[in-house]
């Protein structure tokens, strides 16, 4: 009796096999971008395990933080390797978790009966950016403290809870040691609780909703016509493993070859040095809040900076039902024209951001 | 003209009221009632004594002088009161120009107001410049009321000074106070401005000192003539380039070697005694060695005195542009100093060598990706071995170098392994790295290989 029949006679796992055996994938031109999706989570899992191993040896401290982390990279066997790989991982994962979101917005998959798998994705990649931001300050070194610090303070600027947002971040009024406990709970506690639960849900509803097809694609079609279906089991998981496989390459090559470089230790009382700035993906909004005014019609720069970014996150979780068109499976070109707008805006001020002094 | 000291007389009053109260009965009843009537005058009089003090001693709302001098065409006469009435450090503490000048600055009319009978003094020159100047600054009770730290020794130090020696024998060509500080218009030494803040010193003294004409007919102890390039010398040394460059106000400018108010030469004796007020571990070593007998100038004999370059390593040579080879030559064999100088510079170099060797090696890891803060702060340790090396030059002992150079030599080797380690351990890692890129390429070929086969399988 093998493991599988064994499992059957108890669990009765006929549902299973039932919806593995017909699942199947839309083959058209576009399929391209459903191995985004995979991707993203195959580094979620690359971060889980690095991250457990790096658990092993962390201290959370003001004063032991940095130590350790240097510990981990010098003493520690492979420990170099495991750092490496969970610094480029954390920031592939965050671009593919961009790409993934672009691809759908663009060909616009969030349209009905799919709005919550969007909105779960959208979650899901805010708490991937909370991932970026509280991990960046783990190692406690200086660029992290200081861009922690501009961070937290840009936080602060929210209207009304911004103070009090600030001080529940910092865990007082500037940033200490126990910034960095509470960070280190966030990061790895709190968020992958979250997220593991949300991916859990996103991967529901994608495997109940089976993949979206292309708007573009679906109106082509004459009623009554199904597209060509690849099966899901063993087809497109040996692609999707394909994908994550190179993925890994990718991820090898970077961790030898460029590593995550370990700066100075923290040191609170020191100038500020210059050339401050988050990590990439928080590149545009940095910049934008930077080019602001001081003032705008009374208002404080910053804070309407904060605000007009906390209702374009807004905006984006009422994607689906606000572009109405795409839901009743009509041409959307206003929403491709936003999508577009965001991401030209994104690439443009990150790299205006990158080379700004 | 100084304030006059307040006389103060016994409280009879109080002895009285007391004496009274004592003995009881009518005088006391009668005291008692004398108090009842006097209370509301005395407190009245109590709360108003400060406001009417302070009238008292306010400084005049007008002073004639400069009323008067600031509207004459004359600029010998005009230029001096308006100074004063700009930033001046004694008008802002209340004082008036007739406390120098004499004369009674409420007169309204040129005769009453310049009367000799009213100590009207006019323009004080030479040692009475010094003497009104003393009246004040020498006077430590007097001076408390202002500047509590300040010393009151200037005029002492003065009259010891070469300036203050050659206004005794009746030079009048000699710098007094007010040369330096100014004499209207005077700010305090702190001031920026003020002529003798320390990045200005250098060029007060050069005023006279540079010049050529006025330094005409002055001469060094020896006979020969007082030079006048020291200014010219001084900007082009390590202290100035600090102290006007680096914007470090602890350089050391004219006055830190020649003293301000008893400037005099440091004598070729105290050279190595003066530098070594800042240099105190050179001024040490220099003093166990042996040049310390032969060096008539101390440390002007190898850095010489206003022009002091930035030391470097090729000044402990015995040969071509080497302070050494000034006494000393390097092809002679039985020369133990140029010997010396051989060993300790051979030394110097091998460290330097070695740690520009090892910092390009743990660069070179470090832009790899290993992690180098140990080494590196080995490396800032051997280089105090060489700043320590270098200083314990100075006893011209060459065991003394070797001993601490060796020290770096230590440090270095253990750099040196670690960066070899280092460069094992990043072959090692790219090692892995094909190793692993080819067990990838190969499962994904053999993910390919599999998928094209279900799908043939599909299509069949």
């Amino acid at each position: 009796m093998n493991l599988g029949t064994w499992l059957d006679e108890r669990l009765d796992l006929s549902g299973v096999r039932h919806f593995i055996a017909e699942k199947g994938v839309p083959v058209h031109t576009q399929k391209i971008w459903y191995y985004l999706g995979g991707m993203t989570l195959f580094l979620f899992g690359v971060q889980i395990f690095t991250g457990i191993l790096l658990l092993l040896y962390y201290r959370p401290s003001a004063s032991e933080a940095y130590e350790s982390v240097q510990f981990i990279v010098t003493q520690v066997q492979f420990g170099w390797l495991i750092r490496n790989v969970h610094s480029w991982s954390a920031n592939l994962l965050i671009g593919l978790a961009f790409a993934h979101f672009f691809s759908v917005f663009f060909l616009k998959s969030y349209r009905k009966p799919r709005e919550l798998t969007w909105l779960s994705g959208i979650l899901l990649l805010f708490l991937m950016l909370g991932f970026g931001f509280s991990g960046y300050l783990l190692p406690w070194d200086e660029l992290a403290y200081f861009a922690t610090k501009v961070g937290t303070g840009i936080a602060g600027a929210v209207p009304v809870v911004g103070h009090f947002t600030l001080r529940l971040l910092r865990g007082g009024d500037d940033v200490t040691g126990a910034t960095l406990s509470r960070f280190y709970g966030l990061h790895v506690a709190i968020l992958p609780a979250v997220t593991t639960a949300l991916v859990a849900l996103h991967l529901l509803f994608v495997q109940r909703q089976g993949m979206s097809v292309p708007l573009s694609i679906e109106r082509k079609l004459k009623p009554g016509e199904r597209l060509p279906q690849m099966r899901f089991f063993p087809n497109y998981i040996l692609r999707d493993v394909l994908a994550w496989y190179v993925v890994l390459a990718v991820l090898a090559a970077l961790a030898a070859f460029y590593p995550w470089e370990l700066g100075t230790k923290a040191d609170p009382f020191a100038v500020v040095p210059p050339g401050i700035r988050p990590e990439w993906y928080f590149l545009a909004t940095f910049h934008t809040l930077k080019l602001l005014p001081s003032h705008v019609l009374g208002v404080e720069g910053e804070q309407l900076g904060v605000m007009a970014f906390g209702m374009a996150a807004v905006f984006l979780i009422l994607v689906p039902f606000l572009d109405r068109r795409a839901s009743r499976g009509e041409p959307s070109r206003l929403f491709t024209v936003l999508a577009a707008l965001a991401l030209v805006y994104l690439v443009t001020f990150t790299i205006i951001g990158h080379y700004a002094k | 003209m100084k304030p006059a000291p307040v006389e103060r007389r016994a409280p009879t009053f109080a002895r009285i009221v007391a004496g009274e109260l004592r003995r009881g009965g009518r005088g006391a009843r009668r005291v008692l009632a004398f108090c009842g009537l006097c209370t509301p005058w005395v407190v009245g009089a109590l709360l108003l004594a400060p406001r009417l003090a302070a009238a008292q001693t306010a400084p005049a709302a007008t002073n004639t002088c400069v009323a008067c001098h600031t509207t004459q065409q004359d600029q010998r006469v005009a230029t001096p009161a308006a100074l004063f009435s700009g930033s001046d450090v004694h008008r802002e503490n209340g004082f008036k120009c007739a406390d120098c000048h004499g004369g009674n600055p409420a007169a309204t009319d040129k005769a009453r107001a310049h009367d000799p009978a009213q100590q009207f003094k006019g323009r004080p020159a030479g040692q009475a410049i010094v003497g009104t100047c003393a009246r004040c600054h020498s006077d430590a009770t007097f001076m408390r009321g202002f500047a509590p730290r300040q010393r009151v020794d200037q005029a002492t130090e003065y009259a010891a000074s070469v300036h203050g020696q050659q206004l005794a024998k009746g030079d009048h060509n000699v710098a007094t106070c007010a040369s330096c500080h100014g004499a209207h218009g005077i700010r305090r030494v702190s001031d920026a401005k003020s002529p003798v803040f320390p990045t200005n010193v250098a060029n007060t003294c050069a005023t006279c000192h540079a010049d050529t004409t006025r330094m005409r007919g002055y001469k060094r102890p020896d006979g020969s003539p007082l030079p006048t390039q020291q200014f010219a010398d001084f900007q082009k040394s390590v202290h100035y380039a600090t102290l006007t460059k680096g914007h470090d106000l602890a350089a050391p400018t004219c006055n830190d070697c020649h003293g301000n108010h008893g400037a005099a030469p440091p004598g070729v004796g105290s050279v190595a005694n003066v530098c070594g007020t800042c240099h105190a571990i050179f001024a040490q070593k220099f003093a166990s060695s042996v040049h310390k007998d032969i060096f008539d100038k101390g440390c002007v004999e190898c850095h010489s005195n206003h022009a002091v370059l930035k030391p470097s390593d090729d000044m402990l040579a015995a040969t071509g542009h080497g302070v050494c080879a000034t006494c000393h030559n390097a092809d002679d064999k039985a020369d133990k100093g140029a010997a010396a100088a051989v060993a300790m510079r051979s030394d110097i170099e091998r460290l330097k060598t070695g740690i520009e060797r090892s910092g390009a090696l743990i660069g070179q890891i470090k832009k790899a990706g290993i992690e180098v803060s140990d080494q590196q702060l080995a490396l800032r340790e051997a280089g105090t071995k060489l700043t320590l090396a270098r200083t314990e030059m100075h006893a011209f002992a060459p065991p003394q170098v070797a001993s601490v150079v060796a020290e770096g030599d230590t440090i270095i080797a253990a750099v040196d392994k670690a960066g070899q380690n280092g460069v094992v351990e990043l072959r090692y890692r790219r090692r892995g790295l094909f190793i692993s890129l080819g067990a990838i390429l190969f499962v994904v070929a053999a993910i390919g290989l599999k998928l094209r086969q279900i799908e043939q399988r599909t299509k069949n």
